[in-house]
């Protein structure tokens, strides 16, 4: 069991910062995703808890013990590499018992585990062959034995997913949160694919440029996003932004940009009452409008289809509207074509804000 | 514009440059082969020639009546010296002589060999664990070191005779294999370097990685995973440092003087400045000097070449 | 940061010597002292007796002279006409390697049957040790029955055998002849790496866009194979500028002065004059000008690289 705790880490590379003030804390057990574009430190972070690079400032905790210069093969942590790293020249059987043998475990313990493991990812069969011989599936998997046979107190994955193909990828994603059911083992996990992160994750924490941008659940991060990079980063097509102005209007605050206007609901207009004639961003998502229902007041879009795009269960519809591109998504049982004039209704409970200089957000709070 | 000769223009295949580039080809090749391989079978044809016969104006290219007194004379000279005695008792100045010091030829084919071998393993023993540490581990002075040692190969030989030599003969080491074996590091272990780095360079890094976070230390790493996968440039070091060492003539010429430690090369180069030496016998000599190396390069060529190359552009 | 100067001070060492570095420095000192000692050493020990007046037929008397020795040097006239025949001899040979290597490389570029055998056998002059090298040239180049001599009477060149080694006029280029001969297989590999290198694309294009077998190898062959000629140029360069056996076992320095060289002036002043002063003194020098000129070559070609 482990539980991981950063403290204030910074990581330089000569005098480009790859992490910066690192706080962080991953709990026992927790499966915890690190989640952001390349470049954002997430990796740099991931190895700073295998020990693979070390940290420039601060000080990283397992439990009770400070780790900072621990060596790898001194910690108690396996690894996933991206690119699997078996050893080309030992059997699928070596490969993994090869942790277990560098600890001297008994053989008949070794043998067991690495049994054990291998049918339980349905490798069996490929005991005694070599990585090459194998399809990138198989040798992922047993890039996975590798690690779960050391039953290790932290399980480290690096974008363990991104050379499969898109099906073998989503049905390995049930595996992997799967395994951690069975192992009860804390799970550290990298990947930029948010739509992974939102499936796999107890918490995701998101960073961009070295610095953590929101730590929380999957569902928080979605529907509470405290900037906009997150807000954008997460969700599939990517949040729409408008910029206008919040006005005051019968009662309650609104979002106003040019001809369109839409009243922001009971929280949020309690939270930012007063400021009227504030710039604001309006973020909302693809997904929260309707094209069925009718408008409540103050809740209408109107805008002119550009074009239409169906994908099987839905439509996209780029449209037009104050002078903006937007991209929203609805359902199929209106068919709607290229250069229609279109009404939709907007969530009112799902309506984003953020501050055009800042970027934060204006409904979620800031801390941590 | 005539649509018929066109068609049949370019309906088949034309012949005519597929026969030049054979022709091209053909030629180039052979005219390869001659300046390769001419001044070598000259050398294998003279050492079959009897004395007599090698004195021919102009040469017989191919022996009328071939020999093999010349190699009869290195390889059992030691044993059959009576028979021999009244042989080489000849008159010098005739030409037909072959020098006593012929039996020093095997005896300083085995100082070759033993040198060869040491020089190799101490290459491997030294060289394999800097290479692992300047291509996979990153440390404060790792590109200095590179630069470095390779850099101590642009040193020539001749800038460390004069220091060894007085170094040697004051410690009284002078016409040991010992001094040779150390002085020929100095040629080898850099080149042995920048083979091994290049190569372990190009091996990745995450398996360096998944290794140490499988739970071995930096020398676990090196011997149980990165050594078995870098066997080609291992074979390539091992080529290179035995063909080197073999072959060197300089530094050994300084440091001996006696068939004790004489090296094949100093051998083979004593009876070249002996007027008095047979010319077959010397060809013959040269012959023996050049198959072991010749036989152990054909035979690996594809080591060799692969060695040379790994790192070569970039670098 | 209330930390005690002790505690930051264990960090910093921490940090500095940390397992990794520790392990890194055990590799390496096997290397580096091996190297100190057979490289790093002489180097500095010649310098140190370059300032002597060193004379082994008088052992006992070495007074220090400063700078004597390399002014001595510098005024010897045959110290800057073996410059001369150094240069002489590098530049022919260099640019024939070059040349061939490139040839060579060309052919064996293509594919046909037999190129495999031909390869394994253009390894021959390589392999072979540089005395078998020289003494069969020598014997090639024999005055009295030597190969080149028959095979030009017999091929109607001359009507009597000639005086090669002996000639003054011949001997360096005989030598760097046989020199050209033994090194053309490994700067043939280096080229031909590079060759191989050069994507196949471009040679499409150019076939696409009319371009015939000379002008391809004008526009893509020539200007892409630069890298493998560089290396080439500055590994031959230094191989030909301290290059030895061949102008002892050939002419050992003749005749007369004809293939003096400066390798050969450091063997004849250190082993003949028996003056290990100038001859430190010469060595060092030598040294230091592989040294500059490897750095600037490096340097200038680094930057077009």
């Amino acid at each position: 069991m482990a539980q991981i705790r950063f403290e204030n880490v910074a990581k330089y590379y000569g005098s480009v910062l790859a992490v910066d003030k690192l706080n962080l804390e991953i709990r026992d057990k927790e499966f915890v995703v690190l989640l952001g574009p390349s470049g954002c430190g997430k990796t740099t972070t991931l190895n700073m808890i295998a020990g693979l690079e070390e940290l420039s400032e601060g000080d990283i905790w397992f439990d009770e013990d400070i780790v900072n210069f621990m060596p790898p093969h001194k910690r108690d942590v396996a690894m996933v590499f991206q690119s699997y790293a078996l050893y080309p020249h030992k059997s699928v059987y070596e490969n993994i018992a090869f942790g277990l043998a560098m600890r001297k475990y008994p053989k008949a313990e070794i043998d067991k585990r690495v049994r054990d493991a291998a049918a339980r990812l349905h490798i069996d069969h490929l005991l005694d062959r070599r990585p090459n011989q194998l399809s990138g599936g198989q040798r992922q998997r047993v890039a996975l034995g590798r690690a779960m046979v050391r039953q290790p107190a932290v399980f480290l994955m690096d974008e363990p997913l991104s050379n499969l193909d898109a099906a073998l990828r989503v049905s390995m994603r049930a595996e992997i949160k799967d395994l951690h059911q069975t192992m009860q083992t804390t799970f550290v996990y990298v990947t930029h694919d948010q739509a992974e992160a939102l499936t796999l994750a107890d918490r995701i924490v998101v960073m961009k440029d070295g610095i953590v941008q929101q730590v929380g659940t999957p569902d928080e991060i979605y529907e509470q996003p405290r900037n906009m990079f997150v807000a954008s980063f997460l969700g599939n097509p990517p949040i729409n932004y408008l910029e206008g102005e919040l006005i005051a209007s019968g009662g309650r605050m609104a979002f106003r940009r040019d001809g369109l206007t839409l009243s922001l609901n009971d929280d949020a207009s309690a939270k930012l009452s007063g400021q009227d004639g504030r710039k604001a961003i309006l973020g909302i998502r693809p997904e929260d409008v309707d094209d069925r229902a009718t408008p409540a007041e103050g809740g209408a879009i109107d805008g002119h289809v550009n074009f239409v795009m169906p994908i099987g269960s839905d439509q996209f519809l780029n449209m037009k509207l104050e002078g903006k591109e937007l991209f929203f998504r609805v359902g199929k049982e209106t068919r709607h074509g290229n250069g229609e004039e279109v009404t939709l209704a907007a969530n009112l409970d799902r309506l984003h804000l953020f501050d055009p200089e800042t970027q934060k957000s204006l409904l979620w709070d800031q801390g941590g | 514009m005539s649509t018929v000769s066109n068609t049949h223009r370019y309906r088949e295949r034309p012949r005519l440059p597929d026969l030049a580039r054979k022709l091209v080809i053909f030629c180039a090749s052979v005219i390869l082969l001659v300046y390769v391989l001419a001044p070598f079978a000259w050398l294998v044809s003279s050492s079959f020639q009897t004395e007599a016969e090698i004195v021919s104006v102009p040469p017989h290219w191919i022996p009328h009546e071939p020999t093999l007194e010349n190699f009869e004379a290195i390889f059992f000279y030691g044993e059959e010296e009576v028979t021999y005695e009244s042989r080489t008792q000849a008159d010098p100045a005739s030409g037909g002589y072959i020098p006593s010091t012929a039996k020093d030829l095997l005896p300083a084919m085995w100082n070759s060999f033993q040198v060869a071998v040491a020089v190799v393993i101490l290459n491997l023993l030294v060289g394999v664990p800097a290479a692992y540490a300047m291509a996979k581990i990153r440390f404060r002075g790792r590109n200095a070191s590179i630069y470095t040692i390779l850099t101590t190969r642009v040193i020539p030989d001749i800038a460390l005779v004069v220091p060894f030599f007085l170094v040697i003969k004051n410690l009284g080491l002078l016409d040991s294999l010992g001094s040779l074996i150390l002085t020929y590091l100095a040629v080898t272990v850099p080149f042995t370097v920048f083979i091994l780095v290049s190569y372990f360079e190009s091996l990745p890094d995450d398996l360096d990685k998944a290794a140490r976070i499988d739970g071995c230390s930096r020398f676990q790493t090196m011997t149980r995973v990165f050594l078995p996968l870098a066997v080609p440039s291992l074979v390539a070091v091992v080529l290179f440092t035995f063909l080197t060492s073999w072959n060197e003539f300089l530094l050994a010429l300084m440091f001996t003087q006696t068939p004790a430690a004489q090296t094949l090369p100093i051998v083979v180069a004593s009876f070249t400045s002996d007027f008095t030496i047979s010319f077959s016998f010397i060809n013959a000599a040269g012959v023996v000097a050049v198959i072991p190396p010749v036989i152990v390069a054909i035979m690996f060529e594809r080591y060799i070449v692969s060695g040379l190359t790994a790192g070569a552009v970039k670098g | 940061m209330n930390r005690l100067l002790p505690a930051r001070l264990a960090e910093k060492l921490a940090r500095r010597f940390n397992y990794d570095t520790r392990s890194a420095m055990l590799f390496i000192t096997p290397v580096m002292a091996v190297l100190a000692v057979v490289a790093v050493f002489p180097i500095a020990y010649s310098l140190y007796l370059s300032f002597f007046k060193l004379k082994l037929t008088r052992p006992h008397r070495v007074p220090f002279v400063w700078f004597d020795n390399y002014i001595d040097l510098l005024g010897d006239e045959l110290f800057w006409s073996s410059v001369g025949r150094t240069v002489y001899f590098s530049v022919t040979s260099v640019a024939a390697i070059a040349f061939l290597a490139m040839l060579i490389a060309l052919l064996l570029n293509e594919t046909f049957r037999g190129r495999r055998i031909l390869s394994a056998i253009l390894l021959i002059p390589w392999a072979i040790p540089t005395v078998a090298n020289g003494l069969m040239w020598k014997w090639i180049y024999d005055s009295g029955y030597g190969a080149l001599n028959g095979l030009l009477l017999q091929l109607g060149f001359i009507d009597k055998y000639l005086i090669w080694l002996g000639d003054a006029d011949k001997t360096i280029p005989l030598i760097a002849n046989a020199f050209v001969w033994k090194e053309v297989p490994l700067a043939t590999i280096l080229i031909l790496v590079t060759m191989k290198s050069i994507p196949a694309d471009l040679y499409r294009a150019a076939k696409v866009d009319g371009a015939n077998i000379m002008q391809r190898f004008v526009h893509i062959t020539l200007p892409s194979l630069k890298p493998g000629f560089a290396l080439v140029a500055i590994y031959e360069t230094m191989m030909a500028i301290r290059h030895f056996d061949l102008f002892f076992i050939l002419t050992e320095g003749g005749p007369g002065e004809a293939s003096h060289v400066s390798a050969w002036h450091i063997y004849a002043e250190t082993f003949r004059n028996l003056s290990f002063g100038t001859g430190s003194a010469l060595a060092y020098m030598m040294a230091i000008v592989t040294f500059l000129l490897a750095y600037f070559i490096i340097r200038t070609l680094g930057r077009r690289l």
